[in-house]
């Protein structure tokens, strides 16, 4: 089981940073890094405050002079600053909703909706680390840790390891939760919740007031399969819930589909004005759609919320 | 069993209870209308946005009434097709006991043997129904028994009996057929007779036998007897006689006669008319000789059946016979000339011409005749002796030159001077001509009194100068003698073929006797007198040539004519590869006269017999019900996804290919005039996309730097497939080679060959420089395909581009052709020919320089150039400006390096 969670682990790894290739390195913006010097300052690869050196750099006019590096200065006829990295760092916690609802595919050939969220929160991680920023996962006591070997670490868990020593068997335990469990976080961490946000409102909005409460900014990712999207289907057709919610007999399917559609968007939308509501950012994304807009807007949104 | 009749309806049920069972669906449409379909499980995670969704439309989930009415209709039909329903029934009563079906198989049921087949099936369709036992009996002689009943036997077996009977090729025996009433046909009751409408000795005894046996009722055509026979014709003024003979009298009738060759080729036709009331058409066929000469068959076109074909053998083809005229001088009156009688006697049974020994000699004919020829030129000589031998025949006329001075090619030793009876200066008066021996060819021919021989040369006698003569005067000279000489014969008749000696070419006789030497010329010499012949091959009853089978018997030689076809001599052709004669069976047939039927016989058409059973057609009608409701139940469960959207996209996907399709035939169209207004190079589409891309990106970059640089503009490269498209209006074709390349077919060869024949240029780069061994050319593994690629093509010797060639001066002054790669070296053809304008049409590289000229969007480069460098590339490119100069001007710029010696030489 662990070889085969090994395996898996090492296939999304590959394929998530085959799709995270395409897209610059994401590094967080800056955010009361003061405040998260606890975590561990790490330089961001840019001029910036910091105790590494970084470069040396023509003195320009406005300079300070104290900025000028007389050793290096003294070697040439010009003068020369020295520039620092800038050093910051900080931390993401992953959550990929592994609950049974999440493996489901409308048709073969289609990723489910588990294999595409997996596979967004993998690339995003990807391009965190190598932007130099910490990731762990939400839900298992591990402190965030940068750089690269935290990748491999990272996917294997994502593909449904689990911790060393305590192996839950490989597809990331019976039953796991629909929504993520209450935790202790640091302040002002970073949260990346993939799921597809099915649940009644109350819980989602419980556990958002929670993380929210605790100073955490999140990002919130709905993948959902087309099928649940259109409800493509017709005729006479008994729906069924992967959760134990019960089924539904339809007499005519087709007939459902407006009503079905104006149901889902009202809970998407209360659902984004929930995020929004604690400053929050919510994305929705379609398991037949390419992955690479949806992890661009990953970026944008994790590059972004700094104001 | 009974069969229900619906009243004005040609329709009944062969077991009508069965329909009761239509009472049933009733209750059916009430089973049908209470259970509602099953429903289609699927997952859905977001069930719980479903709960307490409307659901009023409940009634929809009853079966919809078009689909119970679906079924019904499927109940329905399966249950008239278990009725057996039956179309056109024959309302036939059957007298008790069993059913004697008499089939009439000669030559005559041939034309119509689909129909009495058809009607024999019904027949015993109908014995089935009625539950009884068939007997069968058909009327034509089968090796040597005469006619006689089979059976009884279940319908079953007779419906395999019957569809395994086919006609025969030789006339009815009906007499001689066994009808005693005993055995089998003891417990016969009725009797149906398939007749076929031709009458035939004893017709009214069988009649009387079978009205004997039971009820006779008698199946026939209903427009009369269809058969036609066709006799053999007769050559008639260089023309062939056709005859033809019917056997019913209706109104007139054209037929059509095909004759063919022995390949089966249509060589003539003709057509014939029967009048109003009669049985025989002729017509004379008019071919060429050339072609009547290969007439190995005559055929009724659109009749079946062996009478309708006579087989032909080579005593229907006039052989060629060449003629040469001796003498001192030429001599030009017709009627002087020497050989001007027997051209005239052999018009008829062969092709006489007349030409001088050597050009006969060219292609020799069966027969030639030298008439008064004394001496024979040594070279042709030899040909002739050779040609004697094997097989020719020889025939040679005296006269007054041949008595002077004769050479020894005649059969009989001569003396040095020949005679002269009566005359002035003779007391002897000219001699008539004996009548001929048994032995000799010319026997059975009348002899006129009035034919005289005046003067002929005489032959020294000797022991078997009897057995060499053909024909002799009445005083015992001979007139004729011949030699057998390996195969063939030498012929000397020893007085003039003109009136000079003798008037014998004024009689008819002459022209007999010459007919006779035709004949022993065509038949090869071979004399097969009363030698069986066995069968070759046999004419079935509907007219094909077939191998014969085993057991078939041999003809005597002689006895053709008077030998009737039948089951041991079918008609066909007879004899070996040497000799071959045809057995016809038309003109052994009698005039065929209509079948006379007894006035209180009754009658049944073939027409009337045409009961079709509908099950067949009910069947299939339920299974195509039932496949709509299958499709039906399974779009009503939803388990056909998206039906109407699924349709919607082939459909609209088919639309799109044909309009992709149209779009790309206009395309076509507007390329061609594209490349014949302005300078287009082409490159061959390689069918790897990726490759063509590179190609086509290539030329485009090409294509601006030569614009920008000299005064050729070319306008933007063509892909071309060398399969289809037209290559002419190309100066030069770039052809990339990929690894999975196709082969061209013979027919792109044959076009590439034609496009460098007609000036056009050919640029193969094999782009594998880098993967071929260090400066050895064509190890790479595009090279190595090219053999296969190039099978066929007609690809010059080739040699390694020299400095001073033109393409290293045609622009730039170039010593090496790099593109991506560099080192691989460039193959022209060491010899250009003039008719190219001295410029090598074919140009084989590895350098992949497309890929080095291949420019982006923003003109920057679209691959890397290796080793590498932008002079490199500019290397490329300057190559490729010389490569166009070199492709558009020809050897205009190799005449321009002289340019310098030329004007220094005018300055002096």
């Amino acid at each position: 089981m662990t070889a085969a969670a090994a395996r898996a682990g090492g296939r999304l790894r590959r394929t998530a940073e085959q799709l995270a290739s395409r897209l610059p390195p994401l590094a967080l913006a800056r955010r009361q890094v003061a405040a998260l010097a606890a975590a561990g300052a790490h330089g961001r690869r840019r001029v910036g405050p910091g105790e590494t050196f970084w470069q040396f750099r023509r003195y320009r006019p406005g300079d300070a002079a104290a900025a000028i590096d007389w050793r290096a200065s003294a070697r040439t006829h010009r003068l020369y600053v020295r520039e620092t990295e800038w050093a910051a760092a900080e931390s993401v916690w992953l959550w990929v909703d592994a609950s049974p609802s999440m493996r489901f595919a409308s048709r073969p050939g289609l990723a489910t909706k588990l294999e595409r969220a997996r596979l967004l929160a993998m690339a995003a991680a990807v391009l965190l680390v190598h932007g130099g920023e910490s990731v762990a996962l939400l839900g298992q006591a591990r402190r965030p840790v940068p750089g690269r070997a935290a990748l491999s670490r990272l996917a294997w868990r994502l593909a449904g390891g689990g911790d060393d020593g305590n192996d839950d068997g490989g597809d990331g335990g019976a039953e796991a939760a629909g929504l993520p469990a209450p935790q202790p976080l640091p302040r002002h961490a970073r949260l990346l919740l993939v799921g597809d946000f099915l649940e009644p409102l109350e819980n989602l909005d419980a556990v958002i007031r929670h993380f929210a409460g605790r100073g955490a900014a999140g990002h919130m990712l709905q993948v959902l399969d087309p099928a649940e999207e259109a409800l493509p289907y017709a005729g006479r057709v008994a729906f069924a819930g992967l959760e134990g919610e019960g089924s539904f007999l339809a007499g005519r399917a087709q007939d459902l589909a407006a009503d079905y559609a104006a149901r889902l968007a009202a809970h998407r939308d209360e659902l984004a004005r929930l995020a929004r509501a604690s400053r929050w950012t919510f994305a929705s994304h379609r398991s037949d759609r390419p992955a690479l807009p949806a992890l661009l807007a990953l970026h944008i949104a994790l590059a972004g919320q700094a104001a | 069993m009974a069969t229900a009749f619906l009243s004005g309806w040609p329709l009944a049920f062969a077991v009508p209870w069965v329909l009761a069972a239509l009472a049933l669906l009733p209750l059916l449409w009430w089973l049908l209308k209470a259970v509602p379909p099953a429903p289609r499980r699927v997952a859905f995670p977001p069930v719980r946005f479903l709960f307490g969704l409307e659901s009023q439309r409940r009634a929809a989930q009853t079966t919809p009434w078009w689909l119970i009415l679906l079924r019904l209709a499927l109940a329905a039909v399966l249950i008239v097709a278990l009725a057996q329903p039956l179309l056109h029934p024959s309302g036939q009563a059957l007298a008790p006991g069993h059913v004697l079906i008499v089939v009439d198989d000669g030559w005559a049921s041939a034309p119509d043997w689909p129909q009495r087949r058809r009607a024999a099936a019904g027949l015993v369709a109908l014995a089935e129904r009625h539950g009884r036992a068939v007997v069968l009996l058909s009327t034509a002689p089968r090796a040597g028994a005469p006619p006689a009943p089979l059976g009884p036997m279940t319908p079953d077996d007779a419906a395999g009996l019957l569809a395994a009977l086919e006609p025969v090729p030789w006339p009815v025996a009906r007499h001689a057929a066994a009808l005693a009433p005993d055995s089998g046909l003891a417990a016969v009751g009725q009797v149906f007779w398939l007749a076929d409408g031709v009458a035939a000795d004893g017709d009214r005894d069988f009649i009387a036998a079978l009205q004997r046996l039971g009820e006779v009722t008698a199946v026939a055509a209903a427009g009369g007897p269809a058969a036609l026979a066709l006799l053999e014709p007769a050559q008639q003024d260089g023309a062939l006689a056709l005859a033809a003979l019917r056997a019913e009298r209706g109104g007139e009738r054209r037929i059509w006669v095909a004759a063919s060759d022995a390949d089966g080729k249509l060589l003539a036709r003709q057509e014939l008319t029967f009048a109003a009331g009669q049985g025989r058409a002729e017509a004379q066929l008019a071919a060429p000789a050339r072609l009547a000469n290969r007439i190995a068959r005559l055929e009724i076109e659109n009749h079946r059946g062996a009478a309708g074909v006579v087989v032909l053998d080579r005593r229907w083809q006039r052989p060629p016979v060449g003629l040469v005229a001796g003498g001192d001088i030429e001599i030009m009156q017709p009627l002087l000339s020497p050989v001007y009688f027997v051209a005239r006697a052999l018009e008829g049974p062969a092709r006489p011409f007349q030409a001088p020994l050597g050009r006969i000699m060219e292609r020799p004919p069966a027969m030639i005749v030298l008439a008064d020829v004394a001496r024979i030129a040594a070279t042709e000589r030899e040909r002739l002796q050779s040609w004697l031998e094997a097989g020719g025949v020889l025939v040679r006329f005296a006269g007054p030159s041949f008595a002077q001075d004769s050479d020894d090619l005649v059969p009989v030793a001569l003396r040095g001077r020949g005679r002269a009876l009566g005359g002035g200066m003779s007391w002897s008066s000219a001699q008539r001509i004996a009548p001929f021996a048994a032995a000799s060819p010319f026997a059975g021919l009348e002899v006129p009194p009035d034919v005289l021989i005046d003067r002929q040369v005489l032959a020294e006698p000797a022991a078997d100068l009897a057995a060499r003569t053909w024909a002799r005067l009445e005083d015992g000279t001979p007139l004729i003698t011949a030699a057998r000489r390996g195969q063939g014969w030498l012929v000397l008749v020893h007085s003039s073929a003109n009136t000079q000696w003798t008037n014998l070419p004024l009689s008819g006789l002459f022209a007999a006797m010459m007919e006779r030497l035709v004949d022993l010329a065509r038949g090869s010499g071979a004399q097969p007198g009363a030698m069986p012949l066995p069968l070759l091959q046999a004419l079935d009853g509907f007219g094909r040539l077939a191998p014969p089978a085993p057991g078939a018997g041999t003809v005597a030689a002689d006895a053709f004519a008077s030998t009737m076809p039948g089951p041991a001599t079918p008609p066909g052709l007879y004899g070996d590869d040497s000799f071959r004669q045809s057995l016809n069976l038309g003109p052994a047939l009698a005039e065929p006269a209509p079948l006379a039927l007894p006035p209180g016989l009754a009658r049944m058409t073939f027409e009337g017999m045409g009961e079709i059973d509908l099950r067949p057609f009910a069947y299939g009608l339920a299974a195509l019900l039932a496949l709509l409701e299958f499709y039906a139940s399974l779009g009503l469960r939803g388990a056909l996804p998206w039906p109407g959207g699924r349709a919607a996209t082939g459909a609209a996907a088919l639309l799109l290919c044909a309009l992709a399709a149209a779009g790309a035939a206009r395309a076509d169209d507007a390329a061609v005039p594209g490349a014949a207004l302005e300078v287009r190079f082409a490159h061959v589409l390689t069918g790897d996309g990726r490759v063509d891309r590179t190609a086509a990106a290539g030329l485009a970059g090409l294509g601006s730097v030569l614009t920008s640089r000299t005064s050729i503009e070319p306008g933007a490269p063509q892909g071309v497939e060398i399969e289809t498209d037209e290559l002419a209006l190309y100066p030069l074709l770039y052809w990339p080679i990929a690894a999975g390349q196709a082969t061209p077919s013979p027919v792109a060869r044959a076009k590439l060959d034609a496009y460098l024949a007609a000036g056009g240029i050919l640029v193969i780069d094999t782009r594998d420089a880098d993967r071929e061994l260090e400066g050895v050319a064509g190890t790479g593994p595009n090279a190595a395909r090219l053999p296969e690629l190039l099978a066929g093509l007609n690809v010059p010797a080739l040699m390694r581009v020299q400095p001073g060639h033109a393409l290293t001066q045609a622009y730039y002054l170039l010593s090496a052709f790099p593109g991506r790669w560099d080192g691989g070296g460039v193959w022209v053809e060491r010899h250009p020919g003039g008719l190219n304008d001295g410029v090598s049409a074919i140009m084989i590289g590895s350098n992949d320089w497309a890929a080095a000229w291949a420019l982006g969007d923003g003109l920057q480069p679209l691959y890397p150039v290796v080793p590498g460098g932008e002079r490199q590339r500019e290397m490329a490119f300057r190559f490729g400006v010389n490569l166009a100069m070199y492709a558009v001007t020809g050897n205009y710029k190799a005449d321009a390096v002289h340019m310098p010696t030329i004007l220094e030489r005018l300055g002096q």
